[in-house]
């Protein structure tokens, strides 16, 4: 198959990103597209990009992605602000390409999952929530699942926020309305609620977590059949506490501070009851940015099932965790220490 | 009355110490038993 032609819509720092992880080679070394646009709208912003990526990215200014730019693409990588991204979504299946979209707010998420049907006349992918969480979360529970003959509950928590656009959408998430799915029922939690010390992969450690608006249920129980129980938290510190209500005066550091994604898969395996946790550390910029292009990659190949699904419900997670690990994203699992007189995880428990 | 005050005003500080500790507090810390080892070989087959 030759390599596809793709649109990155949004030039903030996950869609430079997601341009700069595109112009890579696959392993095989061919190059790993064989178009790539780029579609914002701060000139300034692209002639600062136009510097390091080169010419083989087209550079587009506008507000709304052309329809004739939309109608060539193959794939369409939406790395546009949370919140702003359905539209440009919903033109791109209209329009024939599969559909990257990058946005962790829950309420765009479940209007994106709504695309399915329209995708799927279209023999198209909507792939949603394609960042670091969701995103990878996803992929990571689906990796886990292999590991259950039954899945009860999946648990995500993350730390950590990419660019300025992120950092804001952190804020809103923590003001809003978490959701937990609870034996077939959608609980409504407010967020920083639910404090819990999670630990994540080093040299991240210990953070307490909240309940917060963010879209890793929805996408999971979207695509995994039997779950009892879902829920999604993140981590905030005290100062969150007192000034999560106020408009964000400081944004986070340019390319964003390092951050983690832990997820933790409960279920039965030959009668017995396990618990699998996954977790990645990484910059969630970086992270989500080699999501989604990995992603895109995906779709173009066909990789991706039809219609409107997060990374759960992909049906090899391995291929493209294999690629991520490539590319520098490296996931890990939470194995028991003999120091502290827990075994580590039995041959059994790895993965077949 | 200046008792009254004074009662007030040791409330107030009160409160106002609970709070300066609640936003400043530290993570309740409770080591986790184990390490992480990076996903390979067999987990990526």
């Amino acid at each position: 198959m030759s390599a596809p032609s793709v649109v990155v819509v949004g030039a903030g720092v996950l869609g430079a990103r997601v341009t700069r992880e595109l112009l890579g080679f696959n392993s095989d070394g061919t190059p790993a597209v064989d178009r790539l646009t780029l579609v914002g709208r701060r000139p300034a912003r692209l002639a600062e990009l136009s510097g390091p990526n080169g010419t083989p990215v087209r550079m587009i200014e506008a507000d709304e992605p052309p329809a004739d730019v939309l109608g060539e693409a193959d794939v369409v990588v939406i790395a546009r602000a949370a919140g702003d991204q359905l539209s440009v979504a919903t033109r791109a299946v209209s329009a024939g390409a599969h559909v990257v979209a990058t946005s962790d707010d829950l309420e765009e998420c479940r209007s994106l999952l709504k695309l399915s049907s329209v995708a799927i006349s279209a023999a198209r992918s909507v792939a949603v929530g394609v960042a670091m969480a969701p995103g990878l979360s996803c992929l990571l529970a689906r990796h886990a699942t292999a590991l259950f003959d039954g899945v009860d509950e999946i648990h995500v928590a993350r730390v950590g926020a990419g660019g300025p656009s992120c950092a804001r959408q952190r804020r809103r998430a923590l003001r809003g309305t978490g959701v937990e799915y609870r034996d077939g029922e959608w609980l409504e939690r407010p967020g920083f609620s639910g404090r819990e010390l999670v630990w994540f992969p080093d040299p991240i450690g210990g953070a307490d977590c909240y309940r917060a608006a963010l879209a890793d249920p929805v996408l999971i129980v979207d695509a995994v059949f039997g779950l009892r129980r879902a829920s999604a938290r993140m981590a905030a510190s005290r100062v969150d506490r007192g000034t999560f209500w106020m408009p964000m005066f400081i944004g986070p550091p340019a390319e964003g501070a390092p951050g983690a994604v832990r997820v933790e898969v409960r279920g039965q395996r030959n009668g017995e009851r396990h618990d699998v946790v996954y977790g990645v550390f990484d910059r969630p910029a970086v992270a989500g940015a080699a999501t989604a292009a990995v992603a895109a990659l995906a779709a173009a190949r066909g990789d991706l099932p039809h219609g409107a699904h997060g990374l759960a419900a992909v049906e090899n997670p391995v291929v493209m965790l294999r690629e991520l690990a490539r590319r520098g994203v490296r996931a890990a699992t939470f194995v028991g220490s003999r120091e502290f007189g827990i075994d580590e995880p039995s041959e059994e428990q790895q993965h077949p | 009355m200046r008792a009254v005050r004074r009662a007030v005003l040791a409330v107030c500080f009160g409160l106002a110490g609970a709070v300066i500790l609640r936003l400043a507090g530290g993570t309740a810390t409770v080591p986790e038993q184990g390490g992480w080892r990076e996903l390979a070989g067999t987990d990526l087959r």
